[in-house]
């Protein structure tokens, strides 16, 4: 049994959105609150994180669009391209430093420092697209981190597992046309479920065709879906393309209890996610991973399940 | 919305005259599956179909060489030989409605746009209308679908709309079904959003009942009665 990394700082509560926003610094709060009431904290070892370096954040995003962001946040305007972009002028930083704790969480791991890791970040990142801010998202923290296991570690293969209840339309479109990373998602719908992508059609294109997969979930299915379709759609896909590294865009959205979605995955319906997901990382990397926080909006679940979620990590 | 806000109008045209052999090409190289005949003045003759040139092309079952030999021939006819003459047509006033009805209707997978004069101005087809439709819907856009159930009585949609307006979310469309069930009503929001949970508490609050969207993802028809 290996130990577990932990990414926290009390900086990712400087990101504030619009009073009222579900993506708010409270959830970082109860997720901390939670880990303590559960007496993990101790457990985990603590990973500092400090800002990325912007060559990091340019190898998934284009400069203009960087730019276009620390502006919007220096002239301290309320929301980015979208006023579900709710931003502050600390935004830019906190978004910088997210990115930061996952490269940091990607070193413990890579050098051996630790098992896994899991990385308590905000804001989240997997709507960010190349060049536009979306779904309370801003850099693509995932992705950059899939750049980075490549280019830093010479990490052929790369497998990100997006179990959030919305499809990770920024990261699959950052990889649609790259075989080396793998991209799959499990998600709500789309025909009712923002962003609207993430069809069983949408697969991948040219050189990529075949690297992305994508398992919607029909609004009010829950624990039964959930084990159909990774079984089905992930456990065989995973294999096929045996990843070198593995990292999760983890998301607590799709709880029964999260109005954001209306999907109905219970509390032990996560554990089976979690399960599932635990043993093909174990077969294939030996439980190296790193997962990285992205939805999960009802603050009293919220904890359990990111609680729940490290536990299982920390077995690995 | 009128045709000609969405119907194709860089147009290849072929006339009468043209060989077979080059409507053929035309229609592969652009990817067509209809092909309008004008004359000499523009003025629209006909229209060719890829059906009408597969009918027109010698039996697959051919030997090899009787059927190069016969697929020559076929070749050298012109255009006037298998076009259909005096197609269905739609004006350029037609609206999008009108094109969803006549291409129902006449079972024809596209329109041809002429004006008063006869002049081909464009084509629609069902590709066409289908990509209207999605920008219609807004669902190229990122967004939330709400299911919500309502009275059957004036005002409804109303407040739905001033929940949204006070949450500043902006809706890509809304459908109605109107006879989802007795005194009922459903209604869907697609909101440009993803921050739909205190819209959902605010509907919930003000009465209304969010409809678990699975029955009417899958009875699609509307329980009356």
């Amino acid at each position: 049994m290996g130990t577990t990394g932990f990414v926290f700082d009390e900086r990712y509560l400087q990101h504030q959105t619009f009073n009222g926003h579900p993506e708010c610094a409270a959830r970082l709060t109860a997720i901390m609150d939670g880990l303590a009431g559960e007496g993990l904290l101790d457990n985990l070892v603590q990973i500092a994180a400090e800002p990325a370096n912007q060559r990091w954040i340019e190898a998934v995003h284009n400069i203009h669009y960087i730019m276009k962001f620390e502006e919007a946040c220096m002239w301290g305007l309320p929301d980015f391209e979208h006023q579900d972009n709710s931003i502050c002028r600390e935004t830019y930083g906190t978004a910088l430093l997210a990115v930061g704790g996952v490269l940091k969480a990607i070193d413990a791991v890579m050098s051996g420092e630790v098992k896994n890791a899991f990385c308590a970040v905000r804001p989240p990142g997997h709507h960010a697209e190349t060049n536009q801010a979306m779904g309370f998202c801003y850099f693509n923290n995932v992705a950059i981190g899939a750049r980075y296991l490549q280019q830093e570690y010479d990490i052929k293969k790369v497998c990100i597992i997006d179990f959030d209840v919305h499809h990770g339309n920024g990261t699959q479109h950052i990889f649609d046309t790259d075989n080396t990373v793998f991209y799959y998602s499990i998600h709500e719908h789309p025909s009712f479920a923002y962003p609207g992508t993430g069809r069983e059609f949408e697969t991948g294109f040219s050189t990529g065709e075949g690297f992305t997969k994508n398992s919607p979930i029909l609004p009010g299915r829950g624990d039964e879906e959930y084990r159909d379709k990774l079984l089905n759609d992930l456990v065989p896909t995973f294999h096929e393309f045996a990843p070198d590294a593995v990292l999760l865009s983890a998301g607590f959205d799709a709880h029964v209890n999260d109005l954001m979605s209306g999907t109905n995955l219970s509390t032990e319906g996560y554990e089976l996610v979690n399960d599932t997901i635990f043993e093909l990382i174990s077969s294939t990397t030996g439980g190296k991973v790193v997962s990285v926080l992205e939805g999960g909006y009802d603050l009293q679940i919220l904890p359990v399940l990111v609680a729940n979620h490290i536990r299982k990590m920390m077995t690995l | 919305m009128f045709v000609t806000e969405m119907m194709k109008t860089d147009l290849v045209a072929v006339n009468p005259e043209t060989k077979l052999s080059e409507a053929k090409s035309l229609m592969e190289d652009g990817n067509f599956r209809h092909l309008p005949v004008v004359d000499a003045a523009g003025k629209l003759v006909g229209i060719v179909t890829d059906r009408d040139m597969r009918d027109a092309h010698p039996s697959s079952l051919l030997d090899e060489e009787s059927y190069q030999k016969t697929l020559k021939m076929v070749m050298q006819h012109t255009i006037a030989e298998i076009m259909t003459k005096d197609p269905i047509t739609i004006a350029p006033y037609y609206t999008l409605q009108d094109t969803l009805l006549i291409i129902g209707k006449k079972k024809v997978g596209a329109l041809p746009v002429i004006d008063e004069d006869g002049q081909l101005k464009g084509i629609m087809s069902t590709r066409d209308l289908l990509r209207a439709f999605v920008n219609i819907m807004g669902i190229e856009e990122p967004g939330t679908l709400l299911c919500i159930l309502v009275d059957e009585r004036p005002g409804q949609l109303k407040k739905i709309v001033d929940i949204a307006a006070e949450e500043n979310v902006s809706m890509g469309s809304v459908l109605v079904a109107r006879d989802w069930d007795t005194e009922k009503r459903a209604i869907f929001p697609y909101l440009l959003t993803n921050n739909v949970i205190s819209i959902k508490k605010k509907l919930l609050a003000r009465g209304f009942e969010l409809l678990d969207p699975m029955q009417w993802y899958l009875d699609q028809s509307p329980k009356k009665g």
